[in-house]
């Protein structure tokens, strides 16, 4: 399944970020980023379905929670960063 | 056992503080250090805590609620943060060891803004006066620990607001028991404990970031930016190196909620109710000197007595001994003492707690009045 990892500056972001999608009705799961993805190294990131990411993004904009970066996690498990 | 000792630590506390950390301790691992289940629950429980001290005291994002391990750890912090060595500082004459030797540490030049015991509009003046000297901050601690002295503190948070001078508030005393908010007073910091009047175990503590950069005291593993030699620029990880005391989270959280359940206006009322029955008792006792306010605003659930011709520590063992838990002394604040004339005597304190009753009050007056006959 693809799916689209929203790259946050810390856990608790990650945990807020997360939260407001969860509110919204957006299923978001935490987890700790992919090292191919992680470029200082340790950071958390929130999974949203691909189908969700554009309702995502309307939820965290109006939140005022700003990606850090965003992957996109293609079916043979490679990732690809999408522009914001 | 009668506990009277509340302003240093809360002794009873909500039976889901103890459940809450007994549980922690064999359930929970390290937020953010794992992918696993027990850290996944300890990153859930840090961001509830976080959650629910945002929320009761306004404070805009959960982000900017600092774990610490006690106030003085966070008023390190925020001193650190806004005070450079040399600089001035403006602070109340009620202030805890805990703001006074981290500024005589850091060589700063420290007034204080002198003004009588339980004088509200003195203290004002005397905080508009020393502001004309332009200080790098001011500190001031919301409730006095000795006398219970209740600070304007939304005055004071105003006055330093208008000359843009960054305030530090010590909410030691007044967190769980009096409005504390962020939002409010717009203050740079505002440091708490968590043992005391939230109710959580020991070793816990909340440093509320108000958005001025923040200097941290130690640098360490956060679980992020791990490839970096620098600390995190952004808060909480900034100042929350090494791994944190998940057990006194779970605590504190449990104690938080109790807390917002209650209100913090409801436990003050009750506390203020038992502090002045207990004020009102002791100053009819001959031999018995009692700190009190006139105005019931003015005190919180804290009250300073001595017994003529005992020395305080006397009467603090001596009642001690009759099974009530009081604390003797200068209390770490020898300014405060200074300030009220009794640096040179101590007083015994008495300071209570929302599980504190009006029998356990009558028994105090009465055994202290039996100390002050027996003492003649």
């Amino acid at each position: 399944m693809v799916y689209y990892l929203i790259v946050c500056r810390s856990l608790t972001y990650a945990q807020r970020t997360a939260a407001a999608l969860e509110r919204a009705g957006i299923t978001a799961r935490i987890l700790r980023s992919p090292k191919l993805i992680d470029r200082e190294g340790c950071s958390h990131s929130v999974k949203v379905a691909e189908r969700n990411l554009t309702a995502a993004l309307v939820v965290l904009n109006r939140a005022g929670l700003t990606p850090k970066r965003i992957f996109l996690q293609a079916e043979d498990g490679g990732y690809r960063e999408v522009g914001l | 056992m009668i506990y009277l000792d509340s302003a240093a630590t809360t002794l009873q506390k909500p039976p889901a503080v103890a459940r809450a950390a007994a549980w922690a301790v064999g359930h929970l691992a390290s937020p953010g250090r794992g992918g696993h289940m027990p850290a996944r629950r300890a990153a859930e429980t840090a961001f509830a805590c976080r959650q629910a001290a945002a929320e009761l005291f306004g404070v805009e994002s959960p982000e900017q609620v600092v774990f610490t391990s006690n106030a003085t750890h966070g008023l390190n912090i925020a001193i650190r943060s806004l005070v450079k060595p040399g600089e001035r500082v403006l602070i109340s004459p009620w202030e805890h060891n805990a703001v006074t030797r981290p500024l005589h540490a850091l060589g700063a030049e420290v007034l204080v803004a002198r003004s009588p015991l339980f004088d509200r509009q003195g203290l004002l003046d005397a905080f508009e006066a020393g502001l004309d000297a332009r200080p790098a901050a001011v500190v001031c601690t919301h409730v006095s620990n000795v006398f219970g002295f209740v600070l304007p503190m939304e005055e004071i948070a105003a006055l330093c607001r208008r000359r843009g001078v960054p305030l530090i508030v010590d909410a030691s005393q007044s967190a769980g028991c009096l409005p504390v908010r962020q939002d409010v007073l717009g203050a740079a910091f505002i440091a708490m404990p968590g043992h005391k009047g939230l109710y959580g175990p020991q070793g816990t503590g909340l440093l509320l970031c108000g958005g001025r950069e923040a200097v941290p005291l130690l640098q360490g593993g956060t679980g992020s930016a791990s490839a970096l030699q620098t600390m995190p620029d952004y808060l909480p990880d900034r100042l929350e190196a090494g791994t944190h005391n998940l057990p006194g989270i779970a605590g504190l959280l449990a104690g938080l909620r109790y807390v917002t359940g209650r209100t913090p206006e409801a436990i003050g009322k009750r506390e203020g109710a038992l502090i002045r029955r207990a004020a009102g008792e002791l100053a009819r006792l001959p031999h018995v000197t009692v700190f009190r306010a006139r105005d019931p605003a003015c005190q919180s659930g804290v009250l300073s007595f001595q017994v003529a011709g005992m020395d305080c520590e006397a009467v603090g063992e001596a009642l001690s001994r009759r099974g009530i838990a009081v604390r003797a002394g200068l209390h770490c604040a020898p300014l405060a003492h200074e300030s009220a004339g009794t640096l040179e005597t101590g007083t015994v304190r008495a300071s209570v707690s929302d599980f504190n009753t009006p029998a356990e009050v009558e028994r105090f007056v009465w055994e202290v009045s039996r100390l002050a006959q027996s003492s003649r």
